[in-house]
């Protein structure tokens, strides 16, 4: 495997390079079946390491782990990111990149008003000091 | 998603004829009659559409992070939720379309290298096998909804835990349920049984502590006509006064319902075949067997705790028949009340021993234990939280599978008019990824939605 990116060199000369073919990177079939394989490989894994109990959040976390690494391979890959232009990455990437922040600080968010925002009947929290308000 | 290629400009014959070599018309504006003419050559159409399909992947990222969000949110603050609900989720369909979805995906990647090799051929087999693998995704997803709208185990409201529990019908009889949802006869409160809906009483069953001490009976009802007497009502629906001053009466025929006591019902009966089902292939006889097999049976309805409407006894019937001229009551005791742990001499089930502690140390469960133990009860509040995001997640999936399937047909149809060639294979690159991002967030939905320990 080479690993070119699809530059506009590659219109002068589109043979430079075996895996380069014409407009973009071509895959070749023992990379694709390589992946799928390893795809399908993986789905079997996640569905067996559920089987053992390693507590919660460790089988979360593998469970994760797995994903993160199909979804890896599948980018890699299958949508030939490796091969190709850095940018593409870039705007990828910087996709997955806000979206964690978007998980990141709603979760920070929620956490900060958790505690106080439960009303409960039974035992209403504390008045707070100052003089009450009258009511209109 | 991808750009629509115009008439061609000037239809150039033979550029993509079958016989040519790959690669013969690169940097070539007038290689593909689809090639347009804003664009200066072949690379540069393929590289703005390729830009293009990234920035909107890098949309459909931030699409469906919100749902993630959601999901991620409410699994944080309940897990309880998460433990419980994935067991009405079976992970056989999961695991069936995660393999499906990325066999497909395959497909999609080897249809840009058979565009790009010009293998006509075998660009219209990949992608037909794309086709097919959504559609086959679609299809056992059908199998999934139809299952859940048919137990209600839906989004929001229309979560139903009573209807779904074991799977089976659980009718309603001798209430004036709307449905044919439940049978509630026993109102723990008040200690008696009493016909109702899970509407009609007001009880949460987990802070009573329910202990469904009950017996069931059945009694066959049997429908009389009998002509009697009765006061006319006049239009204003006021009986009609006649002119001695007495109501006017008349001859009316009326069904007179009486209950025959039947048979106590066998406290559980839910490892019995159903009707129609289990030993069917015994031939006549079995099948007879399994007839007379056929009858109500009952639970303790420790389920509706979460319909937060009641306590009762889900009774399930074999068919619509046997509703029709059955009637369930029952009677039931009420719980016991727990001793107060203050006070020593409540408990006078077990004698003081000398040398015996009386207060034994309690057990505190682990966060592990707590969940076991919350799984094998009633659901939690709020279960039905899982199965919204559940229903918006694979839901807003399923749109893009059945979009997907709609490009992919699209392409079918342009690859047998033989519209690509590896100096314009554009659109079939572009579906494909598209597709994979399909499958991509799939990776992600199967191990959260379907793996939950």
């Amino acid at each position: 495997m080479s690993s070119s990116t699809a530059t506009a060199t590659a219109t002068a000369d589109p043979h430079h390079d075996d895996d380069h073919h014409g407009l973009s990177h071509m895959a070749s079939i023992k990379v694709l079946v390589a992946t799928g394989g390893t795809l399908l490989v993986l789905t079997l894994v996640t569905v067996l390491a559920t089987k053992i109990d390693f507590g919660a959040n460790i089988n979360l976390a593998i469970a994760m782990a797995i994903a993160v690494l199909k979804a890896t391979l599948v980018i890699l890959f299958f949508m030939h990111l490796k091969y190709d232009r850095l940018f593409h990455s870039v705007v990828f990437v910087g996709a997955i990149l806000a979206a964690a922040l978007f998980v990141g600080f709603t979760l920070m968010d929620s956490n900060q008003y958790q505690q106080t925002n439960i009303w409960d009947p039974d035992a209403p929290p504390a008045a707070p000091f100052g003089p009450r308000p009258t009511s209109g | 998603m991808t750009e629509k290629p115009h008439e061609p400009h000037a239809p150039h014959g033979g550029d993509h004829g079958d016989g040519h070599g790959a690669g013969d018309a690169h940097g070539h504006a007038h290689g593909s009659p689809f090639i347009q003419h804003h664009y200066d050559d072949a690379q540069h159409q393929f590289d703005s559409g390729k830009l293009g399909i990234w920035l909107f992947l890098a949309q459909e990222v931030l699409f469906f992070s919100a749902l993630f969000v959601a999901y991620i949110l409410y699994r944080y603050h309940h897990p309880e939720i998460y433990s419980y609900a994935h067991k009405y989720l079976d992970v056989k369909y999961g695991a069936i379309n995660t393999a499906v979805l990325i066999f497909s995906s395959l497909t999609a990647a080897w249809a840009v290298r058979c565009a790009q090799l010009n293998q006509r051929r075998g660009l219209i087999l990949c992608i037909a096998l794309t086709i097919g693998c959504a559609c086959a995704f679609l299809g056992i997803k059908y199998i999934e909804y139809s299952h859940k709208v048919h137990e209600h185990i839906l989004f929001g409201r229309y979560f139903d835990p009573c209807v779904s529990s074991g799977g089976r019908e659980l009718l309603t009889r001798n209430n004036n349920c709307a449905g044919t949802k439940s049978t509630v006869v026993w109102d723990a409160g008040a200690g008696t049984a009493t016909a109702g809906c899970f509407a009609d009483i007001d009880q949460d069953p987990r802070r009573e502590g329910v202990q469904a001490d009950c017996t069931v009976k059945e009694y066959t009802l049997t429908e009389t006509p009998r002509r009697v007497r009765a006061p006319r009502n006049g239009a204003d629906g006021k009986p009609v006064i006649g002119k001695d001053g007495q109501p006017v009466t008349e001859e009316v025929e009326k069904i007179e319902v009486t209950e025959t006591f039947k048979r106590d019902l066998p406290e559980r009966c839910a490892e019995e075949p159903l009707p129609g089902h289990g030993e069917a292939e015994g031939g006549a006889e079995a099948a007879h067997h399994a007839a007379a097999e056929k009858f109500p049976c009952w639970r303790p309805a420790y389920q509706p705790a979460v319909c937060k409407k009641g306590v009762g006894i889900l009774v399930e019937y074999g068919d619509h028949e046997e509703r029709e001229h059955l009637r369930i009551k029952a009677e039931c005791k009420p719980p016991p009340k727990p001793a107060d742990a203050g006070d020593l001499l409540a408990d006078r089930s077990q004698p003081l021993e000398l040398g015996v502690p009386l207060i034994q140390p309690r057990h505190q469960l682990t966060v592990h234990e707590q969940h076991e133990l919350e799984a094998m009860g009633p659901p939690p509040e709020h279960t039905n939280m899982f199965f919204t995001i559940y229903f918006a997640m694979t839901g807003l999936h399923g749109i893009h599978v059945l979009f997907g399937v709609g490009v992919f047909t699209w392409l079918l149809i342009r690859s047998i008019k033989g519209h690509f060639t590896p100096d314009y294979f554009g659109p079939i690159d572009y579906a494909a990824l598209y597709w994979h991002i399909v499958d991509l967030i799939w990776i992600f939905l199967f191990p959260l939605l379907y793996l939950i320990h």
